[in-house]
């Protein structure tokens, strides 16, 4: 089922425990010096772009935690990554490549403002944004489920079948806009304004949704269901060795559907949130990228959802911090994507092994 | 050619020692190799044999000792530059491409070949090498055609064709078929007579009697014999490894089977034509047979891990021909695969969790759907020390034990079980004769319980020994079973090399 594409990413990062992998192979530094030559490598740029790298890495830092305010801006870009991302890293675990997080991400968006567009006015609030956030998250296991069925039904790589609809889920979002759920006469393609009840609230001092708070909480669920529960046990073999998984008892197929429906759902989520809190309304294109980067989180936290908590702040704090360095001092905000494909090469240099 | 005299050794290493952690796998051996000899390295499994070799072959780092080979030292090298100096390993996993022919699979990585590749007169140095060595390998085969025993002999090439003036093999033999063995013995002795080293580690005294001159004994990491071959007999070199002696095995007593409790009927599947036997509660059925004749589809098709196209098979009464493996396990059928690297064990896996891997559903290793990792370690270290298993501890990764303990992993687990039917394809593979009788007796004593054990394995003797009746797999159907008393050598040749009676 998995072809040489599977065992490239998955195959090359190491799959034991955490704690042992940090002892045995040194995984923590060697991906902190990747990501510190992805840093050196980005200075050299901001260098041969007529500006001081320090002062463009001081003006990053200010715009990603300056103030209360920015510290939850960063926050909450951090949220889809870190939910999207521990759900692809559980997958890659059982040696599934499941690159469809940028598509359920934004059928989730779908989702949720379907739902919130469609709740009663007298609803209590509370209720009515689990309802929505739950639409979200069934609608990204429903677009899931589409390519885990292309997959086990039709033996089309699992690469291939959630790379593909994820461009057919972006189409899917202008359909809805320019149909059922756009606001009329707007100009471009968005829905109208979701009702302010259903806004996700902020917290106190920060001001970011409580969205990373259940990040946080999903990658600890996940880490948990990865080391403490049959189920996981069942992922790590079948990531390990197909032909172990099978002799184990364990069927493929329902390994399969079940961690792509979990990552699908949790994608799904994190398109319901940055809906409900941070768009409040569904944007054409308001999740281009996402579900990509969260396939970049996932790696970058070696595969393991809790080390996946660093990673995606890091993506999170960078990007957030980018903007402020452009009106500071004019350095161009594409630089991020520069130095975030940076530390992809080289968390993957670091990571893969040695036969 | 380097003038190789037998009073300079091709190869001197002294003083070798690797640690891991707290073992000390090598621990100061001192090893000769002469040009034009076969030394057998024997020893224990965990001896060190193995970590030996590739401290040799540039694998691992020694650290401490020096190797000096054709009066040059090798220090610091990895395994490139050991095959440039002049030595060749053949590994347990043959590092061929399957979908290349052997002609491609000679030139890759190898600068010789040149940078436009030369495959005609390529083919012709194959062809040539192949003859003077008896290889029998045709250059345009591909790998993926050739059976185990071929795909050996085109490490071997490779070797000759690079001027390997030392081979280094790793238990070659734990795999092959007897004709196959036979095959590779008379390919080291060719390879002696042109002046070559050879160092050839086994488990199995025969083979060594037959062609090595000269064997050292490891055990515990250190040095515990050597000994020219000529005038040892088995008994003493047995009792070398284990430093005590060991008993012959006991011949099995015969006794009433009683109800049946594996029946196979007509049983076919893609590599099966039509099996059919019965086999009863305190009976041992062995299995003989050139490999390659329907084992692995046999074995993977009672433990379903494939489909039968036709046929039942039940299971005390039971009818399971459908069932999934996972109802298989729990019906009480164990099964040990022969293939040890990717279906028996995960390597990157610990010992522990390897312990658990058909069991994970139940006490002590979990409790509903969570998993418990104190039953597990407990039920770990108990294992671990009734099967001498040897490892640091039950959270090592069973990939770092010695070949031997690995295998002690799956026959731990799947006669924990207290099975009703044990499938077992070469259980013993890779153990040495100490951890063999083990694992025969424990075989035994399953028996004994009440349980019915099919055991399929290409060594005939082996099969001879423990099984109460003898079937003879050829084509994918049995050709012939008889009761051991009755078997007769000749007759199940005959059935082995596909001729009814
Ligand atoms: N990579 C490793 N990490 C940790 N321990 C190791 C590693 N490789 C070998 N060992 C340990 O070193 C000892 C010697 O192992 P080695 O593989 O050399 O034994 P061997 O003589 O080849 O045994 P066998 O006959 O079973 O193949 C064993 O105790 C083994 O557990
Ligand atoms: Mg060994």
């Amino acid at each position: 089922m998995s072809g040489p594409v599977s065992s490239l990413p998955a195959g090359g990062v190491a799959r034991a425990p955490l704690r042992l992998r940090l002892a045995t192979d040194r995984l923590a530094v060697r991906i902190l010096l990747a990501v510190a030559l992805s840093m050196l490598g980005a200075a050299l740029l901001i260098a041969l772009s007529g500006h001081g790298p320090l002062t463009a890495f001081a003006a990053m830092a200010v715009g990603a935690a300056g103030s209360a305010h920015q510290i939850g801006a960063a926050l909450n870009r951090t949220t889809p990554y870190l939910l999207a991302g521990s759900g692809v890293a559980l997958c890659f675990r059982a040696g599934i490549i499941n690159i469809g997080a940028e598509g359920q991400i934004a059928v989730g968006g779908i989702g949720a403002v379907a739902v919130a567009l469609a709740t009663p006015a007298g609803m209590p609030p509370l209720l009515a944004i689990l309802a929505a956030l739950l639409g979200g998250a069934l609608a990204g296991a429903a677009w899931a489920a589409v390519a885990t069925a292309i997959h086990i039904g039709r033996h089309v790589h699992e690469v291939l079948a959630t790379l593909l609809l994820n461009f057919v889920a972006v189409l899917l979002v202008q359909q809805a806009l320019a149909g059922p759920l756009g606001q009329f006469g707007a100009g471009f393609l968005q829905s109208p304004l979701l009702p302010r009840a259903i806004w996700l609230p902020r917290l106190p001092l920060i001001e970011a949704h409580p969205g990373f708070l259940i990040a946080l909480a999903v990658a600890a669920a996940l880490s948990f269901v990865l080391w403490r529960t049959r189920f996981g046990f069942a992922l790590r073999v079948a990531g390990a060795s197909r032909p172990a998984a099978a002799y184990a008892g364990f069927s493929l197929a329902r390994l399969t559907w079940g961690v792509m429906l979990l990552a699908g759902a949790l994608a799904g989520l994190a398109g319901g949130i940055e809906v409900l809190g941070v768009q409040r309304r569904l944007i054409e294109g308001f999740s281009l990228g996402f579900g990509f980067k969260a396939v970049t989180v996932a790696l970058l936290g070696a595969l393991e959802p809790l080390a996946v908590v660093p990673a995606a702040l890091f993506v999170g704090l960078l990007e957030a911090g980018a903007l402020s360095m452009q009106r500071q001092i004019g350095v161009p905000s594409a630089l991020v994507a520069v130095i975030e494909g940076l530390t992809m090469m080289f968390v993957l240099a670091a990571t893969v092994r040695r036969a | 050619m380097p003038d190789a005299t037998v009073a300079s050794p091709l190869l001197e290493m002294r003083g070798i020692v690797r640690s891991f952690g707290a073992v000390r796998a090598n621990d100061g051996i001192d090893l000769d190799v002469q040009a034009g000899r076969i030394l057998g390295l024997l020893g224990e499994n965990g001896s060190g044999k193995s970590t030996l070799m590739k401290v040799l072959f540039g694998m691992l780092p020694p650290d401490a000792g020096s190797i000096v080979f054709r009066g040059r030292p090798l220090a610091g090298h990895r395994p490139a530059a050991a095959m440039a100096a002049g030595i060749a390993m053949i590994h347990q996993h043959f590092m061929l491409i399957d979908a290349m022919t052997v002609v491609d699979n000679v030139m890759l990585g190898w600068p010789e070949a040149g940078r436009v590749l030369r495959r005609a007169a390529m083919a012709a140095r194959v062809r040539e090498a192949s003859r003077r060595f008896g290889l029998d390998l045709d250059p345009d085969a591909p790998v993926a055609s050739l059976p185990l025993g071929r795909r050996q002999r085109v490490e071997i090439l490779k070797a000759i064709l690079r001027d390997a003036q030392l081979l280094i093999l790793d238990e070659p033999t734990s795999n092959l078929a007897p004709s196959e063995v036979a095959g590779l013995l008379a390919i080291l002795r060719r390879l002696r007579a042109e002046g070559r080293g050879i160092v050839f580690i086994t488990h199995k005294m025969p083979e060594v009697l037959e062609v090595c001159d000269e064997v050292v004994v490891l055990r515990a990491g250190r040095v515990a014999g050597r000994t020219p071959v000529a005038g040892a007999s088995p008994q003493q070199l047995a009792e070398m490894m284990v430093g005590r002696s060991v008993a012959a095995a006991p011949a099995p007593a015969a006794q009433a089977p009683g109800a049946v409790r594996l029946s196979v009927q007509g049983l076919t599947a893609p590599g099966l034509s039509g099996v059919t036997f019965a086999l009863c509660g305190g009976e041992i059925l062995g299995v003989a047979g050139v490999d390659g004749n329907g084992q692995i589809e046999l074995a993977e098709t009672l433990a379903g891990l494939r489909r039968a196209r036709g046929g039942r098979i039940t299971l005390d009464g039971r009818d399971i021909t459908h069932a999934s493996a996972a109802a298989r396990v729990a019906a009480g059928l164990a099964y040990m695969p022969a293939d040890r690297a990717h279906t028996a064990l995960v390597r990157s896996m610990s010992v522990a969790e390897n312990l658990m891997l058909r069991d994970s559903a139940r006490p002590p290793y979990a409790r509903g759907a969570l998993l418990s990792p104190a039953g597990r370690r407990g039920r770990a270290r108990t294992l671990m020390g009734e099967y001498d298993i040897r490892a640091a501890g039950p959270d090592t990764p069973a990939g770092r034990l010695s070949g031997g303990n690995q295998q002690k992993i799956v026959v731990a687990r799947e006669l924990d079980r207290r099975p009703a039917v044990l499938v077992a394809h070469q259980a013993t593979w890779g153990l040495d004769p100490g951890a063999t009788r083990f694992v025969l007796d424990r075989m035994l004593a399953l028996r004994d319980g009440g349980a019915a054990v099919l055991y399929i394995s290409s060594e005939l003797e082996e099969v001879l020994a423990i099984g109460d009746r003898i079937a003879v797999l050829a084509d994918g159907g049995f050709a012939g079973v008889v009761a051991r008393a009755a078997a007769d050598l000749p007759q199940i040749g005959l059935w082995m090399a596909g001729r009814a009676a």
